[in-house]
């Protein structure tokens, strides 16, 4: 059961990266992203990680496949992207992506990942939550900085100076 | 001078027919009765009084009304009830249905009309039903440079959408389709899926009154969507729990709503933004832009939007209650199952008819339904009432509060569910828990 759903899920996933790469519709491109988000989900969930699971979906499906949508819907294609084709961009792109995955599938294999325990039982979020909060605070309040400071950047690069106070809905 | 039928020849009728009457034997025998085996071999069939039961059985005891009893209380704890009856579609639907009827009346009394009346008879009852009955034959138009895929499978994704919220939803002690320990997390990865599909269907559509509608339902679901987790996060750190049934458990005294009455404030006001209710029905706006992004959707696909809408009015009134009003806790007002009937049977006259198996729920589960609905219908009823009231607000306005003022509102709110924690007042191990 496992195994079919996981098989399920892989050809999912990779087959609608393969499509948002190479669909020529930019909508469908970024559907095809959605389900290869939802399919990472899906591993998550398969992985008992229910937690990233949910995460996942909420923060890449909800949120940034629907900002690449709202760009690709408002943005006239002609204005940000040139065509460039090129056959051998494509074939030397596939080609260190084996290469890649290969390393990292000889680092995995050579790690010692294989005497995991699989049958231990899903980490509760709870202890995720009091690990970030003891051991691992440091990275917390490290995280939470670069977020506050984004944050911050972010609303004073979209402040408008030009609007008269009349306009502002308050 | 023309006829339906030229040449039509009794011989050639009767041998047409038995052309068909030896087809179906043939394809019924070849691929129906396989198939009937194999759901049969695959089919988990529950044991009955100590007797396995095989479908013969089951069709035997069928014609037997007091053994049906058992049979009917064996499906009514399989996942698949769950799923299509009780807590899940059926009872959703129900409540979306009467709640589409109540709305009308509700609105037309508002305004001092009558609303519907004369469909039958008493207060125009069946007009829901009259109404079901056009959609379903109403043809369905699809324009003609629509994107057909995207086009098509908008309504259905939409109701599987709402369909999935309500399964979050626990009704009764135990009465909840799925129940995963990250409950209120699926409800928030559930509810980003609305705008996406709200604007696919939208830029499908090729219109630019679907567009521009779509385009707003984006902004104001997405606004919206931060507020909402933020005003639910007080909730969380109080009940020390993200499982909605667990969060519904800590309200056994009190419920949320007394303490956290700024954020139980908040999320009413998303929850008429990400519905697209008055005061925030921009993406819909009837005098504005037809329809908003349904302006091309036409007869049941209409329909399967519309029923999407109230599924998921009645899930987020349920989430609602569940979070703020304490869900299914009330006191016990529901009567007991008479034990004289469980014991000695009913006694018409010389006749006594014994039913094994008889209290098909427990007295807490129809108590706890009973509460559920109370206040789910009269968190409904209060979605409903600014329509009669409110006019619509500006985009601008509408981002403006969803920003600025709500973010802030729930930040206060959370300072305030943390201030009782830290206090020792509220939450695992505080001193009223």
């Amino acid at each position: 059961m496992v195994d079919s759903v996981f098989l399920a899920l892989s050809v999912l996933t990779i087959g609608s990266a393969i499509v948002a790469l190479e669909i020529r519709s930019l909508i469908y491109g970024s559907i095809a992203l959605m389900l290869t988000l939802s399919g990472v989900a899906g591993f998550f969930l398969l992985l008992d990680a229910p937690f990233v699971a949910m995460f996942q979906l909420s923060v890449y499906v909800g949120s940034i496949a629907v900002l690449i949508l709202f760009t690709v819907m408002l943005v006239r294609r002609d204005l940000i992207f040139n065509k460039v084709e090129d056959k051998r961009r494509r074939y030397a792109g596939i080609g260190l992506m084996i290469v890649l995955m290969l390393g990292i599938g000889t680092i995995i294999i050579g790690s010692g990942l294989k005497t995991m325990d699989t049958h231990s039982s899903a980490v509760d979020y709870k202890k995720i939550g009091e690990d970030f909060l003891t051991y691992y605070s440091p990275a917390l309040i490290v995280m939470a900085l670069i977020l506050a400071s984004s944050i911050i950047g972010a609303m004073t690069l979209a402040r408008r100076e030009d609007v008269i106070n009349d306009q502002r809905a308050d | 001078m023309s006829t339906i039928a030229p040449q039509f020849r009794l011989s050639r009728f009767i041998a047409s027919l038995f052309d068909l009457i030896f087809w179906v034997l043939l394809i019924f025998s070849l691929v129906g009765l396989p198939i009937v085996f194999i759901v049969l071999f695959y089919i988990k069939l529950p044991v009955i009084n100590g007797q396995f039961m095989t479908p013969y059985l089951a069709l035997t005891w069928m014609a037997d009304p007091s053994r049906t009893l058992p049979i009917v209380k064996s499906f009514m704890h399989t996942t698949i009830f769950r799923v299509m009856a009780f807590p899940g579609f059926g009872f959703a639907a129900l409540l979306a249905a009467a709640t589409i009827f109540v709305e009308r009346k509700f609105l037309a009394k508002i305004q001092l009309r009558v609303g519907p009346l004369y469909c039958g008879k008493i207060e125009g009852i069946l007009q829901l039903m009259g109404d079901g009955f056009k959609l379903m034959s109403k043809e369905i138009i699809i324009p003609a440079k629509a994107d057909k895929p995207i086009f098509w499978v908008g309504p259905l994704l939409f109701v599987g959408t709402a369909g999935a919220f309500v399964s979050l939803i626990p009704v009764a002690p135990g009465w909840v389709v799925a129940n995963p320990n990250v409950g209120l997390l699926a409800v928030f990865a559930v509810i980003g899926f609305f705008p996406i599909i709200a604007v696919l269907t939208a830029w499908a559509a090729n219109s630019k009154w679907t567009f521009i509608g779509g385009l707003r339902a984006l902004h104001q679901m997405v606004a919206f969507e931060i507020p909402l987790i933020l005003s639910l996060l007080g909730v969380v750190i109080l009940s020390g729990s993200l499982n909605l049934s667990n969060i519904v458990e800590s309200q056994e005294h009190f419920w949320w709503i007394t303490f956290l009455p700024i954020g139980a404030i908040v999320f009413f006001i998303t929850i008429l933004a990400e519905l697209e209710r008055v005061p925030f029905d921009l993406p819909e706006a009837e005098s504005e832009i037809v329809a908003g992004w349904l302006t091309e959707f036409s007869g049941m696909m209409y329909g399967l939007i519309q029923l999407g809408t109230y599924l998921k009015l009645y899930a987020f009134a349920g989430l609602f209650t569940v979070l703020f009003l304490g869900g299914w806790n009330g006191p016990m007002v529901w009567p007991p199952f008479p034990q004289d009937i469980i014991t000695h049977g009913i006694t018409i006259g010389p006749v006594t008819a014994k039913f094994p198996g008889l209290p098909l729920f427990d007295q807490d589960m129809l108590n706890g339904t009973l509460w559920f609905v109370i206040k789910t219908v009269g968190v409904i009823l209060l979605i409903l009432l600014p329509r009669g009231v409110f006019p619509r607000v500006r985009i601008d306005m509408i981002l403006h509060t969803g920003w600025y003022k709500l973010i802030g509102l729930a930040f206060v709110n959370i300072f305030i569910a943390l201030g009782l924690l830290y206090a020792g007042v509220l939450g695992p191990g505080g001193l009223l828990h």
